[in-house]
């Protein structure tokens, strides 16, 4: 069974799976990272995102391209109203977030319900064409979601790294109260890095609703994987997620083509839970002190 | 101590009494239910209390059960022998992984208790030559055919959950709670000051699994069927809400938050719609208003009633000692 | 003057209460369960729609008739959660607090079984779906449940032996399902049938929730498959599936045994669905189907009809024809009813039947018309019925 076709087929699914974890998974990493705060409703902000590229190029009839940034910027600005009605009581407080944002999640979710019913929506494809190289057969919407995953990530990690909000983030992370005496705003950097979950959140829901379908359901597995990647690859570590990322989709992909979805199933939650015994900061993440 | 011994009488009267006062059979069916789940809590709130908060309990619940049933239906053993089955499994496989997985710090637990709970119910779900997969068992004998009947059931149920949550109060309530609540302040002291601290996590792990296997099997016999969808994370999830909603730090907490729980999606069925929608924000609203959970709700409310003020001393510290 | 005025207003509220007072109207109440939360809230949806909109349509035409009086229908509909202890409770709760005797639903197989376990003893009847046998065999001494929705026991064989017959390419068949209660009792069993009538079929069972197939359908297509089968999949699931079988370059059949939720697949598959086979059960484009729609769209908006719909719908109608018959709310006589109601058109599905006999013991699985259709140029055109 193992010849080249498979076999790049096998690598470009696994890479486009993996894209679209990372990107969840950042933004979920981030809320952790910084608010500590464990967001059960993070996979219903893919799911507006989703919903909001829909009905951007669906009823505006904008293009793809502008229909994206806008769809995806616009929940993100839109979700600050949640930031400061319902997040904001529950930073530094991870067990009350958890369930705080457990009913947030069901909220969401069953107004979306409400609002949108229940049956699964296409989007037009973002392009129908396939790559051909030699026998490998690439799909060019798969393609531009790794690329602009990638672009997403490189752009992040340059934010984090080479400005000023970004220092103030990881300082927050490390140590809030010791930020605090250094001058670091946390109400500001707060809401910042909210943002920035939000956005990449609601990035990864419209492409997700892109390659699959869109429902007020979307975001159950997103959050489930971006649960996995981040475990994998340590809570409130960036590289870690990109690396926990890119291990889930690839096994997912490698695993569920030769063995069959239940072993592909088993190997990573036997994989996950080794690696939690072994070394829970995860593969990047910083044991605590 | 009059006013004490008073109230003890009559809960203990209510709560023996009023399935006679009622023909309504599904009352009866919530109160089972209640005290079942009261038992997966409060086994729940022991662990919560030596600092771990578990995300698999229902996996331990489905072991009880699972076991219980086989037992009955392949073996043909009777009821006894079926609940011993059940809470031994579930003991034996708390025996197994808590050692491992109880060395780990309060956020790597909950993640892996979390995966641990997937990866049964996965294994139940691909096992259908033994436990019929996705599709359950069903037509699992009630214990003995008197307890067909839902008030009876009611009375057998109140029974194990006064044993179990009675052994939780007790176990807390002894020197062995002491020792409990100076792990979760810091276990480096605890293991300092002489406590052996992965000796008495292992044991009240063991114990509080082993309760949850007999809750499930309780379930089991009661609902007359067992599935893989009644084990699953928003079982395990709803039993650690139940505990963060009552209140983390005290048993009656959980007790609260078991009735809670179980009452307030009956209360809210008649909103078909948008049930999901206000349960969701009834969740968010406690969880950001009240954070030391309802039983605070009580303390403040006790605390606020005149004249309660010698009385209300000793009977909230022997409250915050369990 | 104000004598006068006074005995006018006591004789319009002697009026009006005349009015309030005069007896108000008889209700039956049905009870519903069904799905509202979890994944399977698509179904629970269907489910409760179908059923109002029935019950308004039997409303304004009188609402049901026995023993000389006029009864309203009012719908409890209760949430299952997709589970056993959902089933039960919802049960309990309808039978002993709501005192319903008719119940339409669940959707599922565990809850099924658990509104048996309740609805039986109570002798109360319950028009139940759920893929199950046992839901229809088993040791229950006098049962008052029946199956409202062709299974794939009834339907496979007859809809495989036409693929036999008229398709010869197909050898080879791929079962998709997923590892939930309906795959797992669609897929084996399905697949049987297969093998019985002469096919080679590999089965392969994925976690509910997976939205990406490549890896199985790469795996299938290196086995050299003629063609997939969607068997018991959720809609939006075979419509992914399907996209994604023609983006990896499978040329052979796709069909579903099963479902039916063509128009979700065509929505989601777009131009891939072409050529796309299906059971299918709900011919929309009689006037009868037509004016459903309208009707649904009415009042839910526009959107996709998820295909169980018209079977809610049917089931309330077949009710109340039984109650009809039987001419008393008494449930052991609406059950003698319902078996008589063999050839029964309700306007909907047409002529239905009752079988079961050899495969449960009883004749209490409704048999419908069914279809073999295909997509053919974006639209559905129907390639052969089958009767029940």
């Amino acid at each position: 069974m193992l010849n080249i076709t498979i076999l790049g087929q096998v690598v470009v699914n696994g890479i486009s799976l993996s894209a679209i974890y990372i990107l969840v998974a950042l933004g979920f990493t981030l809320l952790f990272g910084i608010m500590r705060v464990v967001n059960f409703a993070h996979g219903e902000f893919a799911m507006l995102g989703a919903f909001a590229l829909y009905y951007l190029m669906k009823d505006a009839q904008l293009p793809w391209l502008v229909a994206l940034p806008v769809g995806v910027v616009g929940v993100a600005a839109a979700s600050m109203a949640l930031e400061w009605l319902v997040f904001r009581w529950f930073y530094q407080r991870m067990f009350e977030s958890m369930i705080g944002l457990l009913g947030l999640s069901m909220m969401l979710m069953f107004g979306g319900v409400l609002v949108w019913d229940v049956y699964e929506r296409n989007m037009p494809a973002i392009s129908d064409e396939v790559l051909s190289l030699g026998d490998v057969i690439l799909p060019v919407d798969r393609l531009v979601v790794v690329v602009i995953a990638v672009a997403a990530l490189a752009g992040f990690y340059l934010f984090i790294r080479h400005t000023r909000a970004g220092l103030a983030m990881r300082a927050t992370a490390q140590d809030v109260e010791i930020a605090e005496t250094q001058g670091v705003d946390t109400r500001r950097t707060y809401r910042t890095a909210f943002f920035v979950a939000i956005l990449l959140a609601a990035l990864a829901g419209a492409l997700w609703g892109q390659i699959y379908a869109v429902s007020p359901f979307l975001g159950e597995r997103p959050l489930m994987m971006a649960f996995i990647v981040v475990i994998l690859g340590g809570m409130g570590s960036i590289p870690g997620a990109a690396l926990g990322g890119l291990i889930l989709g690839l096994t997912e992909s490698f695993v569920g083509t030769f063995y069959g979805a239940a072993a592909s199933a088993f190997l990573s939650f036997g994989v996950v839970i080794v690696l939690l015994i072994v070394r829970p900061w995860g593969i990047l993440g910083t044991p605590e002190a | 101590m009059r006013g004490r011994a008073l109230i003890a009488v009559v809960c203990t009267a209510a709560l023996l009494g009023w399935p006679w006062l009622t023909e309504d059979k599904f009352l009866h069916h919530v109160g089972v239910l209640i005290c079942i789940t009261a038992i997966a809590a409060a086994s729940l709130h022991l662990i919560i209390r030596t600092g771990h908060v578990s995300l698999g309990h229902a996996a331990f619940m489905a072991l009880g059960a699972y076991g219980s049933v086989l037992v009955m239906t392949r073996l043909g053993l009777p009821w006894p022998a079926g609940l011993a089955a059940g809470t031994a499994a579930a003991a034996a496989l708390a025996a197994a992984v808590g050692p491992i997985v109880l060395r780990l710090a309060g956020k790597y637990f909950v993640l892996v208790t979390f995966l641990f709970g997937e990866v049964v119910r996965m294994a139940i779900v691909e096992n259908a030559w033994l436990t019929g997969g996705s599709n359950g068992i069903f037509d699992v004998p009630p214990p003995y055919p008197a307890l067909l009947s839902n008030r009876a059931y009611y009375y057998l149920a109140l029974g194990f959950a006064v044993f179990g949550v009675g052994l939780c109060a007790r176990l807390l309530a002894c020197e062995y709670g002491r020792a409990i609540n100076s792990i979760r302040e810091s276990e480096r002291l605890a293991e300092c000051s002489g406590v052996p601290v992965n000796r008495v996590k292992v044991t009240v792990f063991i114990i509080a699994c082993a309760l949850a296997g007999m809750a499930g099997a309780l379930q089991a016999h009661f609902i007359r069927y067992v599935g893989p969808e009644s084990f699953s994370v928003v079982q395990s999830l709803n039993l650690v809400v139940m505990n963060v909603i009552g209140g983390m730090t005290s048993l009656p907490g959980a007790l609260l938050g078991t009735v809670f729980m179980v009452t307030l999606p009956e209360l809210l069925r008649g909103y078909v719609n948008v049930q999901q929608i206000l349960f969701g924000a009834i969740l968010f609203a406690t969880m950001a208003f009240i954070p030391g959970g309802l039983i605070e709700v009580l303390r403040r409310i006790r605390g606020s009633l005149p004249g309660a003020r010698p009385k209300e001393a000793d009977v909230a510290d022997a409250v915050r000692g369990l | 003057m104000q004598q006068q005025l006074r005995s006018a207003a006591l004789a319009a509220a002697l009026m009006l209460g005349a009015a309030a007072a005069a007896p108000a109207q008889d209700i039956v109440k049905i009870g519903g369960i069904g799905p509202l939360s979890g994944g399977g809230t698509a179904w629970g949806l269907a489910a409760q729609r179908g059923m109002e909109l029935a019950i308004e349509d039997l409303n304004a035409a009188g609402g049901v008739k026995a023993a000389g009086r006029a009864y309203r229908l009012e719908l409890i509909m209760y949430d299952d959660q997709y589970t056993g202890q959902g089933g039960k409770g919802a049960a309990e709760r309808l039978v002993n607090q709501d005192k319903v005797k008719f119940i339409i639903g669940p959707v599922g197989s565990p809850p099924a079984l658990g509104v048996i376990s309740v609805t039986n003893p109570a002798k109360v009847i319950a028009l139940t779906d759920g893929y199950a046998p046992q839901i229809l065999k088993n040791d229950t001494p006098d049962p008052y449940n029946f199956r409202i929705y062709n299974t794939n026991i009834e339907f496979g064989p007859p809809l495989i032996k036409w693929l036999k017959d008229n398709v010869p390419a197909i050898r080879k068949v791929a079962l998709l399902a997923p590892n939930d209660a309906v795959g797992q009792s669609v897929a084996g069993p399905l697949s049987e049938d297969y093998r019985k009538q002469g096919f080679e079929t590999t089965v392969d069972l994925f976690e509910r929730g997976t939205k990406e197939f490549t890896p199985l359908i790469l795996r299938m297509m290196a086995q050299k498959v003629d063609a997939f089968e969607f068997d018991g999949n959720a809609p939006g699931d075979a419509g992914l599936m399907l996209k994604q079988i023609r983006q990896a370059g499978f040329r052979g059949h796709v069909h579903q045994i099963g479902g039916p939720a063509i128009d979700e697949i065509m929505e989601i598959a777009g131009p891939a669905a072409e050529g796309f086979m299906s059971y299918d059960i709900f011919d929309w484009d009689t006037p009868a189907g037509g004016r459903l729609r309208a009707q649904y769209e009415k009042k839910y908006g526009k959107g996709i009809i998820n295909a169980f719909m018209p079977a809610f719908y049917h089931a309330v109608f077949l009710l109340c024809e039984s109650i009809r018959r039987a001419d008393t709310l008494d449930t052991n006589k609406v059950r003698a009813a319902l078996e008589t109601t063999g050839g029964y058109d309700a306007g909907i599905y047409g002529p239905i039947n009752w079988v079961g006999k050899e495969s449960y013991g009883v004749n209490r699985q409704l048999m419908l018309p069914y279809y073999w259709s295909q997509v053919k140029g974006g639209k559905i055109v129907k390639l052969a019925k089958f009767n029940p």
